[in-house]
């Protein structure tokens, strides 16, 4: 069997490269080796990630998963975004891009998440599992890669970078924070497992989210690589997309240790807080996977879709032939509906 | 000019100048007998001497008040031009203002407004609700029954702050051409008059407080008073009176059932989202100047000292934040760049040895994003050790903010999390 335990600095071990990645002036994470780009982290980190997920699907188990139908198309689309720069209206674009930068910087919280004591709350054992190494390496490099680390920059810096090479370094709305700190919930959480502790379901439902976010991310890499790739409206159609696709190669790693640990704790049973009761971890993890889905590929796209919208109604306000415009980019949108219950593309495991 | 206005305004000349020229001699003689014994005078502990003469500038400020209590409080937040002996002293001047006489008051609340009080308030307390350097308040009802704070200037505070700027002028050109000083005094004093002359004027207060209003016109958890404009003008101002808690009074929090970590976390997040998302900002919110209603809601008061950042700044601040709370050295020397931090050589290992200074700072604790206190001082100490460093004004200002907003949580025994509050999170 292939090793299944490993130290943290293992697990934050680098792959050797032969020339560093500079993005826009900045040194940033991973590098080169025979010209092809090699992620950051991934000397030990990949190898474990599979051996975790061999040993599950050995061991009978599905690993979850968010089906495409889920993933929202990014708002503007590719050629609403493209007529916006083509007439010069470049806010909502570069807006959209700082806030994907800043939101891959705040993956770096994955790291202050505060995981109960699994061995407790976990009725089976746990070593040999990527949910035993989560505050062993797997957040820290997690972190590392979303927001840089000392010398280094990461994903938000190699962002910005591939904002400003395709953009020509625009100039940033001043409202893209606002926009952030408007957009967020206010109030408690509802709770679905009250018998579970508040720990164990915050850093499920945690863990979850990110998992979602990094999923949906996809969709954005695709859209970015075609804007910024483009000719007719990037300044550097080569180097901006490239950059999307480092990073798009970094997050994989991100994605299947969440999985990996979400599906182990699904094959599990987890205890419930007062220690009486046991609750299957499929049910849980199910559970609480859907309603993220659902708050998250429903009502928050809506919303973003309505904020970015607003936006761009603003931006067109102030451009040439304002109306003639809005009615193009209108006519462009993909639009998107949220799956049916019972559509068969629901299922939440891969096969 | 009468001559008694004439021979106080000597006296106080006199006794200003007679305070500067002690704190310049107890600096200097210990200087001069360590170069007569051959010793370097840079290598003396100079605490204890600071310490004296903050103390004698407090005393005589707290005696002739008005210009010199404003100057006490300007020195008192700037940590990154004074030893600390001078900010921890002189920040005591904040709250120790004693109140003018009502006569005094009624003065200029009858030459504001133009008719006697009664004709206008159907009842005005003869006691202070506050005093501060330039103005106290009084608690009064109009005749409409509606209960009201009223915000008096004290009637000779224009007279006072142009002699004494005139006075503290002609010493720190007396002190650079004696001894060229380390800290640049007469840019400070620039900066301060430019402030005053804004204060002064309350109707620029007044339009702070209208703006302010605005930005949380949709957020019923920020209340500032309204204005009674028909009763306001430049020296008074009469404002809708709101009750509420005092910000850092956690006995009276949780007796009316206010959670203290939701009123930190409710004050990081709205200074945050004036500072960083609206970019015109509360400058002074000191425990006095946010009232706590249950829910929590805060009632915004005070508006003398508000700014407007200049573009960009709130992003780089934001870039500054997080590159510390990532550790992401690189990430923060670009971000010190952008704020507008200036070395006179353009050496990066001066921004680098900040960062790292900080960076160390914060990993004692867990940082979750916040400029605390204790940042704020480190990070001020060590720009004070490397003269070549300049640090721009409005950095001083929202570090300041942050430093007070620190002080109420930790007088609360909450933490805040900055970036919670970007994310949303009130």
């Amino acid at each position: 069997m292939s090793k299944l335990d490993w130290t943290r600095d293992e697990l934050l071990a680098d792959l050797p490269y032969d020339e560093p990645l500079v993005a826009g002036g900045v040194r940033c994470h991973g590098g080169f080796r025979g010209g092809r780009y090699v992620s950051p982290r991934t000397a030990n980190r990949v190898p474990a990630i599979d051996a975790w997920q061999a040993r599950l699907r050995a061991e009978g188990h599905r690993l979850v998963d968010v089906p495409r139908a889920f993933v929202p198309p990014h708002y503007p689309n590719y050629p609403q975004a493209k007529l916006l720069l083509q007439e010069g209206v470049r806010d909502p674009v570069t807006r959209s891009l700082t806030l994907i930068s800043i939101v891959e910087g705040f993956g770096a919280r994955i790291r202050e998440l505060s995981l109960p004591d699994l061995r407790k709350e976990v009725v089976e054992d746990l070593s040999g599992t990527a949910l035993s190494h989560l505050e062993g390496g797997l957040f820290e490099a997690h972190a590392r890669d979303e927001a840089g680390w000392r010398e280094e920059g990461g994903h938000k810096q190699m962002w910005e970078a591939a904002r400003d090479l395709g953009l020509a370094k625009p100039e940033i709305p001043d409202d893209v924070l606002l926009a952030m700190m408007m957009g967020g919930g206010r109030g408690e959480r509802k709770r679905l497992f009250p018998e579970l502790s508040h720990r164990l379901e915050d850093a499920i439902t945690f863990m979850a989210n990110v998992m979602v976010v990094e999923i949906f991310a996809e969709d954005v890499f695709e859209w970015a690589k075609k804007l910024l790739g483009d000719p007719e409206v990037s300044a550097d159609p080569a180097g901006a997309p490239a950059l999307v696709s480092h990073i798009q190669a970094d997050e994989k790693p991100h994605v299947e240790y969440l999985r990996t640990a979400l599906s182990e704790l699904r094959a599990r049973t987890l205890r419930s807080h007062e220690g009486k009761s046991q609750i299957s971890g499929q049910r849980v993890i199910d559970g609480i996977l859907e309603t993220q889905l659902r708050q998250m590929a429903s009502t928050r796209p809506q919303r973003e879709r309505a904020d970015v919208q607003k936006a761009i109604r603003l931006a067109l306000d102030d451009a040439p032939r304002a109306a003639a415009l809005a009615t193009r980019f209108e006519g462009l949108d993909s639009g998107w509906a949220f799956p049916e219950h019972g559509d068969s593309r629901l299922e939440l495991t891969l096969p | 000019m009468n001559p008694r206005v004439e021979l106080e305004r000597g006296l106080r000349a006199a006794r200003i100048g007679y305070t500067a020229l002690c704190v310049w001699l107890r600096e200097k003689i210990p200087a001069w007998w360590d170069r007569a014994w051959g010793r370097d005078p840079a290598k003396r502990n100079y605490s204890r001497i600071h310490q004296r003469n903050a103390e004698q500038i407090f005393r005589t400020a707290t005696r002739l008040r008005g210009l010199l209590l404003k100057v006490c409080q300007v020195v008192g937040t700037r940590s990154d031009v004074f030893p600390p002996e001078y900010v921890r002293t002189l920040q005591r001047a904040q709250d120790r203002v004693p109140p003018r006489s009502f006569e005094v008051i009624r003065g200029v609340v009858e030459a504001q407004l133009g008719k006697p009080l009664d004709a206008v308030f159907s009842s005005f307390e003869p006691t202070a609700l506050a005093s501060a350097s330039l103005a106290q308040v009084h608690r009064a009802r109009l005749l409409d029954g509606r209960e009201v704070a009223v915000k008096v200037q004290y009637p000779d505070i224009e007279h006072i702050v142009r002699t004494d700027l005139a006075t503290l002028r002609r010493i720190c050109i007396l002190y650079e051409r004696f001894d060229p000083q380390p800290i640049e005094l007469l840019p400070l004093l620039d900066e301060l008059q430019t402030h005053l002359a804004l204060e002064l004027d309350f109707r620029r207060e007044i339009e702070n407080a209208d703006r302010i209003r605005a930005l949380f016109a949709n957020d019923p958890a920020v209340i500032v008073p309204q204005i009674d404009y028909a009763h306001s003008g430049e020296r008074v101002i009469t404002m809708e009176l709101v009750a509420g808690i005092k910000a850092n009074d956690r006995a009276g929090l949780e007796a009316a059932g206010i959670e203290p970590q939701e009123v930190v976390q409710g004050l990081t997040s709205l200074w945050n989202q004036m500072i960083m998302g609206l970019g015109f900002f509360h400058a002074d919110p000191h425990p006095g100047n946010v009232l706590i209603q249950p829910g929590p809601r805060f009632v915004i008061l005070d508006f003398g000292l508000a700014k407007q950042l200049p573009k960009g700044f709130g992003l780089g601040l934001f870039e500054l934040m997080f590159s510390m709370m990532t550790e992401n050295e690189s990430a923060m020397i670009r971000a010190f760049k952008e704020l507008g931090f200036r070395t006179k050589t353009g050496d990066p290992e001066s921004y680098r040895r900040i960062a790292r200074e900080m960076m160390s700072s914060a990993r004692r604790g867990d940082v979750r994003g916040e400029l605390t206190e204790e940042m704020t001082d480190e990070l001020m100490a060590s720009i004070r050790k490397d003269p070549i460093v300049s640090v721009p004004s409005d950095f001083v200002l929202v570090a300041r903010v942050f430093a007070l907003l620190s002080g109420i949580a930790h007088t609360l025994g909450g933490r805040p999390n900055t970036l919670d509050s970007l994310a949303g999170n009130r």
